[in-house]
């Protein structure tokens, strides 16, 4: 049974109500993220939508969950705003028809190329309402700022992929969209030399807000490494000039050509569905991802592409027994870092661990810290890790 | 801060002083950030609100010192860096000056503790004993580790003897020295007790480079020792009675043909005379002429600087210059000294960490010589880093201790470097061409 | 003065100090162990000097496993503990109980590595804050977050409150800029939190370590984000006849797209607090003064500069001073950094930390006044204006039993007063005892019970700063409330 809240009190109902575990889901855009669960019922928070507020001269809206996040995006640009998280769309990926709702952007702590610079959904995320798994509605954070008042709950609520609650509300600050971008792109660069010339840009006082690096074969024959300034006409040509001087020359795509390629870079459009390959997200520290992604070919062949200067890699390999699984979560132990196993088929995620294996203290932690949300084991139970 | 004394406690004028000091502080804690013990012992006991806490306590109490409270505050160095920190304007010098008086008065050291303090203050205040004892160092100086192995004053003995220089100054010259004219100051110059023995040769650059600026130095008979050293051991009355002392030497010539300034070569007796005026406060007989001093006392770079040197041609030498904490905190004299070497040909260097002290501190790297010998070779270290070719100070406590450290380069006091610049004689201690 | 309650001791603990103390000796050098009654004295406070508790014993571990092996020891005992870095809380976060055991990271102040190609260092819990800034300052870098504390503050006790600054308005607070820890829990076990890379996957236990207040575990490493300096920076003092005027300045500037590194906000009495200490050429003469930094290269910041005084002129800004060198700018950055200090020259103060939406800004100025008015005392404002975190300081005088219980009653209204408006009772110095009891005002039952039950799950025995944050008397909810 789908069960779909058009109000809070009939989530905390819904909630109540529950004798048996509840999977959670929002417009249905990433239903292949997370391992599978077993569930008689769904409950989908996408009638559980509209803004509450949005207030452009504070720079903060607070929507209901289900709200579309391409709804939301319009609202905001409409005041010249965007949200800075830059959030992927995993349409692309999973080849779903559903629309991505910012509960889910929140939940799961989706973020895009300008994570380097402006931060992770939860850096903007700075209120949540929710339910628990004793049905009660819990505030945390609020819509100011800076707020340190009581535990942050609404950290340990980005990226818990619901298991600790259902968002019904959530509240970010946005920025001013800047008026204008572009791209400098170098070519022919090999992965180190690349993810060398990404950190030393990184490093300038440039402030760039997407550096990627697209590796033959990856939306091009030929490699490039992108450089993104986004800001006023006038610091844009000025900045451009002054990377130039420090990664060696390189040539412009103008705002429109940035935005595009931006776009295909943030839904990992190179892996697009239909491609059904293993898609693996790995984070790590940008000067071991080269040898990250080595270890990771010792074991057989992979494509890839880098993001956030390196520091967060893109690998499809093919599905095969465990995709890689054992190779990749050693290369990730060797360098440092964790690893989620984005897109695989069911039965493959239910055997491999999708998230990476917390050490066995954060390991107790998770499921005390679960419990003490939902004691009852209703809510998305098993999403990250079996049990909990 | 809230406080707690009695009212039969606050009549004692410096209790009330210290009620007054603890009232301004906020605890907010930036003093132990700039504290040199503090970044050593990462202890808030040997903070300056760590001390500042523990004196509150002790004098609110009433109580005799404790020794806990006692190996807190010895182990300060009376750098004031805190001072320069402080929002709140906490005169912490005066707080903790006034706790080492009342521990001299309520505590009683170990015997071995008291003959070095003793010792301490018997010799150095006085230039003949100085010199005499200073001689004795250095027949001694080659049994340094002997000394060092004796029972409870052994480490000390040895700390003092390593300070010794290698050999022995040479005499004060005497020079007749022809004033230029026309005559733009008359002065007096402060003979003190231990610098006079161990470098002779700064006053005497001082005189020289006054003569050829037309100032006139006029002697003041009867002066000694400005009572910093017995000060900083809690020896009020000694400290005192050498106040006392100074003033009325200085005071003959104010009123006999007027002085200019008190010109003072060594920045922790500058701190000290500076202060004549608030130790003497209570003193009906002295408030006055102590202020009156306090307000002429001017380090010979505060003085040199009214003076509008003609710029010199570069010297090519590098220079760090280390700033005295009782320049920088106590006198708050930072850039004056800079400028005039600068403006005398020297590329002056900044040192990292230069608001920390060098661990010289009066008797501190005789009576704390662990602590000392950390800070100096942190000081070195941080000096190392910049490639000079030597070291300016305006401190002969600095210069005793910067030049005792392996490796150290030569340290100079900053009037010498000035009087080279402007015509003297190269500085002894810099290597030749 | 005693408004807010400290639990009763447990005498049975008090009972077995000996015991502890032998129990601690045994695991670190006397050095690193404070035990005499005069030098515990020294600990019993914080920065919020009305409230003293005189602390069981001193801990001071030089290494994790030092600290693993006290926390250890004292989980077993079952002894309470209190974490302390610089203790510059302002809002008791570091006061410790009669008996509870203090463990302080000040000896911990290691720099242990920096990396320049992935923009992160690793530190001691006990390092300064200013000091990471500090040690990478030549290469071009520096950590982000600067509290007006940060000389002397610690990056440990950031990380419990989740410290903020006149920066963050553009580069985040606390819980932005930290990328791994590694922690000491209740048990002495030890975890590895996030590393030096971005976004660790799992739940996000580095982000609810940060400002929790020490009640979660004893951090003692951080993996810190370190940031390229800009090309240049300039402050700038805008000087308006009047707080109003200023305050629209400020919803202005940021209504119209414009993030500037930094808007301090200060008003008459504030000013003259700061400029008597700081000589920073801050104008006398305003009524309202606002600190707007602008960065990038000269004609970046002279462009956006321009677009700045245009507004101000519309609300009528009476001087414009742009900072021209760097010692110009260290005297104003220094004047706003010491503004609390620098008020403990004229008076005893109470320092408020409540945020509000910056549109509240004029309507919470204006009210506070008449609040402190109403208990008949003074108030000076000086506080980050472009994320509208309010720090009044109410004046008192602190050996004045009736002063002190009407300074703490105006700054408990003034707090109710910005929840009421949307905001909440601390943007960045934290809950600590000072606001413990108005938790209520902001939270629920269920709220509270909620964060309680997650603080239960780090620290069952409640023995981590145990009397901070949440109200002593709802603590029994946290077990009972489950359905």
């Amino acid at each position: 049974m789908i069960l779909s809240p058009t109000s809070e009190a009939e989530l905390i109902e819904a909630v109540r109500a529950a004798r048996a575990p509840l999977a959670i889901e929002g417009g249905g855009s990433k239903g292949g993220l997370g391992r599978p669960l077993q569930a008689q019922d769904t409950l989908s928070l996408k009638n559980l939508g509209g803004v509450i507020f949005y207030e452009p001269a504070e720079m903060v809206f607070r929507a209901r969950a289900g709200t579309p996040v391409a709804q939301l995006e319009q609202m905001l640009a409409e005041h010249g705003q965007m949200l800075p998280f830059e959030p992927m769309n995993h349409q692309s990926i999973y080849g779903a028809a559903g629309a991505p709702t910012i509960g889910a952007v929140a939940a799961c702590n989706i973020s895009g190329p300008r994570r380097i610079s402006h931060g992770a959904a939860r850096d903007s995320l700075i209120g949540v309402r929710f339910v628990n798994g004793f049905g009660e509605a819990i505030n945390s954070g609020g819509r100011v700022m800076k707020n340190v008042t009581g535990l942050d709950l609404v950290k340990l609520q980005a990226g818990a992929f619901g298991t600790l609650g259902p968002l019904s509300e959530v509240t970010f600050k946005v920025l001013p969209r800047p008026s204008t971008q572009a791209t400098l792109a170098l070519h022919g660069l090999d992965d180190a030399r690349a993810i060398g010339a990404l950190c030393r840009a990184v490093g300038s006082p440039f402030e760039i807000s997407g550096a990627a690096h697209l590796p033959a074969g990856i939306l091009g024959d030929a490699p490039r490494t992108l450089l993104r300034i986004e800001n006023v006409p006038e610091s844009v040509v000025y900045r451009l000039g002054e990377l130039q001087k420090i990664v060696g020359g390189g040539d412009t795509l103008d705002a429109a050509q940035s935005e595009a390629l931006w776009r295909q870079v943030r839904d990992v459009a190179a892996f697009a569905s239909p491609d059904a390959r293993a898609l693996w997200r790995i984070s790590t520290a940008p000067s071991r991802a080269v040898d990250l992604v080595r270890r990771v070919q010792q074991g057989g062949a992979v494509a890839h592409f880098y993001d956030w200067s390196g520091g967060l890699v893109w690998l499809a390999v093919e599905t095969g027994d465990d995709a890689r699984a054992a190779d990749i979560r050693a290369a990730v132990a060797a360098c440092g870092g964790h690893a989620t196993l984005v897109r695989a088929p069911v039965d493959l995620r239910a055997r491999v661990d999708v998230f990476q294996p917390p050490s066995a203290p954060l390991m107790a932690l998770t499921r005390a810290v679960k419990a003490s949300f939902d004691p009852n084991a209703i809510l998305n139970p098993g999403r990250m890790y079996a049990g909990v | 801060m809230q406080t707690n004394f009695t009212i039969a406690a606050l009549a004692d004028p410096a209790m009330r002083e210290s009620e007054k000091i603890l009232r301004t502080c906020v605890h907010c804690g930036f003093c132990t950030a700039t504290c040199p013990t503090y970044l050593l012992l990462g202890d808030e006991l040997d903070s300056p609100r760590g001390r500042i806490y523990l004196i509150k306590d002790m004098l609110e109490g009433g109580k005799p010192a404790s020794e806990e409270v006692v190996k807190h505050v010895d182990r300060c160095l009376s750098c004031l860096s805190c001072m320069t920190t402080c929002p709140s304007g906490v005169h912490y010098m005066h707080l903790v000056d006034h706790a080492r008086a009342y521990i001299d008065h309520t505590y009683t050291r170990s015997a071995p503790d008291r003959f070095m303090r003793a010792l301490l203050a018997r010799i150095l205040p006085y230039p003949q004993r100085f010199r005499a004892a200073l001689f004795a160092a250095l027949l001694a100086k080659p049994a340094r580790p002997l000394v060092g192995a004796l029972p409870f004053v052994g480490k000390r003995m040895a700390a003092m003897l390593a300070l010794a220089p290698a050999r022995a100054p040479a005499p004060p010259p005497v020079e007749r020295l022809a004033i230029a004219t026309p005559q733009r100051a008359r002065v007096a110059i402060l003979e003190g007790c231990a610098q006079p023995a161990l470098a002779p040769s700064i006053n005497a650059a001082a005189r020289r480079l006054f003569a050829r600026l037309g100032v006139a130095v006029v002697p003041a008979p009867g002066e000694g020792c400005c009572g910093a050293l017995v000060h900083h051991m809690g020896r009020e009355e000694d400290a005192l009675a050498f106040a006392r002392a100074n003033v009325d030497a200085w005071t003959r010539l104010i009123e006999n043909g007027g002085l200019d300034a008190i010109v003072i070569t060594a920045s922790g007796c500058g701190t000290t005379i500076k202060d004549y005026g608030y130790m003497l406060r209570a003193d009906a007989a002295y408030a006055q002429k102590a202020a009156r001093v306090s307000a002429l006392a001017k380090d010979v770079t505060e003085f040199l600087s009214t003076l509008d040197l003609a710029p010199a041609p570069p010297a090519g030498l590098t220079l760090a210059y280390h700033s005295a904490c009782s320049m920088q905190h106590g006198q708050k004299i930072t850039d004056l000294p800079k400028n005039l070497l600068r403006n005398a040909g020297f590329a002056v260097k900044d040192v990292p960490e230069s608001h920390i002290c060098c661990g010289s501190a009066g008797t501190y790297n005789i009576m704390q010589s662990e602590l000392a010998g950390r800070l100096r070779d942190r000081k070195l270290g941080n000096i190392a880093r910049l490639k000079v070719d030597a070291v300016a100070a305006g401190n002969i406590g600095c210069i005793a201790q910067l030049s005792s450290g392996a490796g150290a380069p030569p340290v100079v006091h900053t009037v010498e470097l000035l009087d080279w610049a402007y015509g003297g004689p190269r500085p002894e201690a810099l290597p030749k061409n | 003065m005693t408004a807010i309650a400290f639990p009763k001791p447990d005498p049975a603990i008090l009972a077995r100090r000996d015991e502890i103390i032998a129990g601690l000796a045994a695991l670190v050098p006397p050095e690193c162990l404070v035990t005499s009654e005069d030098e515990r004295r020294a600990f019993e406070t914080d920065a919020l000097t009305a409230y003293r508790r005189l602390p069981l014993a001193v801990v001071l571990p030089r290494t994790t496993e030092e600290t693993s092996k006290v926390m250890a020891f004292l989980h077993g005992a079952g002894v309470k503990v209190v974490a302390r870095g610089a203790g510059t809380s302002l809002a008791g976060g570091a006061i410790p109980q009669e008996d509870a055991v203090v463990v302080g990271l000040s000896k911990m102040s290691k720099i242990l590595g920096v990396d320049f190609a992935d923009r992160s260092m690793r530190v001691q819990a006990g390092v300064t804050n200013l000091a990471i800034s500090n040690a990478v300052a030549a290469d071009g870098f520096f950590y982000a977050p600067d509290p007006s504390s940060q000389l002397a503050c610690t990056i440990g006790g950031n990380i419990g409150m989740n410290s903020g600054g006149a920066h963050c308005l553009k580069y985040g607070v606390t819980t932005n800029n930290i990328l791994g820890a590694r922690m000491v829990l209740a048990d002495g076990a030890i975890v590895e939190m996030g590393g030096d890379w971005l976004d660790s996957g799992g739940l996000d236990f580095l982000g609810l370590v940060i400002g929790s207040e020490g009640q979660l575990g004893i951090v003692t490493e951080a993996t810190v984000r370190l940031l390229r300096q800009a090309e240049g920076a300039r402050p700038v003092l805008f000087g308006f006849p009047t707080s109003e005027a200023a305050g629209a300045c400020v919803a202005d500037i940021i209504g119209n797209g414009i993030i500037p590194v930094a808007i301090e906000f200060m008003d008459k009495l504030a000013i003259e607090i700061c400029e008597a200490f700081a000589h920073a050429g801050y104008p006398l003469d305003a009524g309202a003064l606002l600190i707007v930094e602008v960065e990038g290269s000269e004609t970046e910041m002279d462009a956006q500069l321009q677009r700045i005084v245009e507004i101000a002129q519309r609300h009528g800004v009476s001087t414009v001073r742009e900072s021209k060198s760097a010692m110009e700018t260290a005297a104003i950055w220094k004047g706003r950094k010491s503004a609390f200090g620098a008020t403990g020259r004229v008076a005893d103060y109470i320092c408020m930390d409540g945020t509000v939406p910056t549109s509240q800004l004029c309507h919470v100025l204006e009210k506070t006044d008449e609040i402190v008015k109403h208990y008949g005392l003074r108030v000076a404002n000086v506080f980050h204006a472009g994320d509208g975190n309010m720090h009044p300081l109410v004046m008192y005088n602190v050996n004045d039993p009736a002063e002190q219980e009407k300074a703490e009653a105006a700054g408990m209204d003034i707090l109710k007063l910005c929840v009421d408006v949307g905001g909440c009772l601390t943007g960045e110095h934290g809950v600590g005892i000072e606001k413990r009891d108005l938790m209520r005002h902001q939270f629920s039952e269920a709220d509270l019970a909620q964060q309680m039950r997650v603080r239960a799950a780090f620290d069952e025995g409640w023995l981590l700063n145990p009397a901070k944050v949440f109200p002593l008397d709802g603590r029994t909810i946290a077990a009972t409330s489950a359905r």
